[in-house]
């Protein structure tokens, strides 16, 4: 038998546990073992790395999902009471905290009011108590969304993240009674954008939204508050 | 009208850039994150614990654990996706292990959606290139294999956890997920070369 026989003789008792260790799913004294053989065979070691490669790519499996109305926002949220329960003694997660705070100010009162070093700064949290959110749709698909925050003189932030739209479009807030304003006009690239506006109606007076081609076609549209 | 501005996605920034953001606080670099990685992280975590209200809590917690430890994240070990999904693996395997017992078998439903690409639910889309070959490979395994790569992979089975639940050896069980990775290894790299 020669050396590299010899040698690939000792691997065997590990082959199965090879798959089983780069999954994970190894455990106790056989994983130990496992590892204790890889860190003296080449082969296994190489191999090893190559299955776990494999391992990694099946969570690809995971199918790419819309999550529910309003997740972006508490995961916001939950980023901010992170905040609050650990700014005092963990600085080293400063940076992390006022990102959250930023993205709370972000969400609920606009993008336009973010400017770097004013994290902190911004509105309290119940500012942003009972933001409206509401699906854009086109066609039935769902195309992007729209968030309303509170107040006298709220923020409208549309997210457009599913489309091949592209070019100049305006944005119009719907109003009671049928009334229909102009909120903005935005660059869209490829079908993806993220704007905020600031409206000068009450948010309680906020309809819907809809988007609006250069050629005035109505791209999509959503329904707030009922 | 009144005050707008725009606001860049720069899908152009790679997400190693973009975790370095997060991990200095940069505040555009952290939305753009979570916009960008919130469907994949939401819908493995649906995918594995079949349920919208856990999977949210799955992915919520993700993101936490992703921007706390963002300033320790190596590249050189591996990438920002490969990481993030981990995570969300990890967490949601410990969720469906908490609430529900262990071990538990994974609905049918929730395995065929995950595997089959016939059942997803709605809205759901293949996130990457990569979720295309390795989708294309697995489809490639026998239907045995198939399952035990899947239940170890992304439900955190034992080989001794699919024995029981498949009624099958533990030799029996091991040989199937050794086999099916070795072919699924082969499989990718058949489905890259396409």
């Amino acid at each position: 038998m020669s050396r590299r026989g010899d040698e690939r003789r000792k691997c065997a008792p590990f082959e199965d546990d090879l798959a089983t260790v780069a999954l994970g799913v190894a455990t106790g004294r056989r994983r130990e073992e496992v590892l204790e053989h890889v860190e003296h065979c080449a082969f296994c070691s190489a191999e090893l790395a190559e299955l776990s490669s494999v391992a990694d790519e099946v969570l690809e499996l995971g199918p790419e999902v819309e999550p529910p109305p309003g997740f972006e926002l508490r995961v916001i949220q939950r980023l901010g009471s992170h905040r609050a329960s650990h700014a005092r003694t963990r600085r080293r997660r400063a940076g992390v905290i006022a990102l959250a705070a930023a993205l709370v100010v972000i969400l609920g009162v606009g993008l336009g009011v973010l400017i770097p070093g004013r994290v902190g700064t911004g509105p309290a949290p119940s500012a942003i108590a009972h933001p409206t959110e509401a699906s854009l749709t086109s066609h039935g698909h769902v195309v992007g969304n729209v968030v309303v925050s509170t107040g006298s003189r709220p923020w409208m932030v549309m997210t457009i993240t599913r489309d091949t739209w592209s070019g100049t479009v305006t944005c119009e807030e719907i109003l009671a009674g049928g009334k229909v304003e102009t909120v903005g006009t935005f660059g869209l690239s490829a079908g993806y954008g993220t704007w905020s506006a600031r409206l000068t109606s009450p948010a309680r007076e906020v309809r819907g939204a809809r988007l609006i081609a250069a050629n005035g076609v109505v791209l999509a549209s959503a329904r707030l508050h009922g | 009208m009144v005050t707008s501005r725009w606001i860049s996605r720069d899908d152009s920034a790679s997400d190693e850039a973009l975790l370095a953001g997060v991990a200095i606080g940069d505040e555009r670099a952290g939305l753009l994150f979570v916009r960008r990685y919130q469907r994949r992280l939401y819908g493995l975590a649906l995918g594995i614990v079949g349920d919208s209200g856990d999977a949210e809590d799955v992915a919520q917690e993700a993101f936490i654990r992703i921007f706390r430890h963002a300033q320790v994240f190596d590249v050189r070990r591996g990438a920002v996706s490969t990481w993030a999904l981990t995570i969300t693996r990890n967490l949601a395997i410990d969720a469906m292990r908490v609430r529900r017992g262990v071990p538990t078998d994974p609905s049918d439903r929730v395995f065929l959606e995950l595997t089959s690409g016939h059942h997803q639910p709605e809205n759901a889309a293949i996130a990457t290139e990569a979720a295309r070959r390795v989708r294309g490979a697995i489809m490639e395994l026998p239907v045995e294999q198939r399952r035990a790569v899947v239940l170890a992979a992304l439900y955190g089975r034992t080989a001794a956890e699919i024995a029981e639940v498949d009624g099958i050896a533990l030799g029996t069980a091991k040989s199937r997920i050794r086999l099916g990775m070795a072919k699924l290894r082969q499989g990718v790299v058949t489905e890259e070369a396409r």
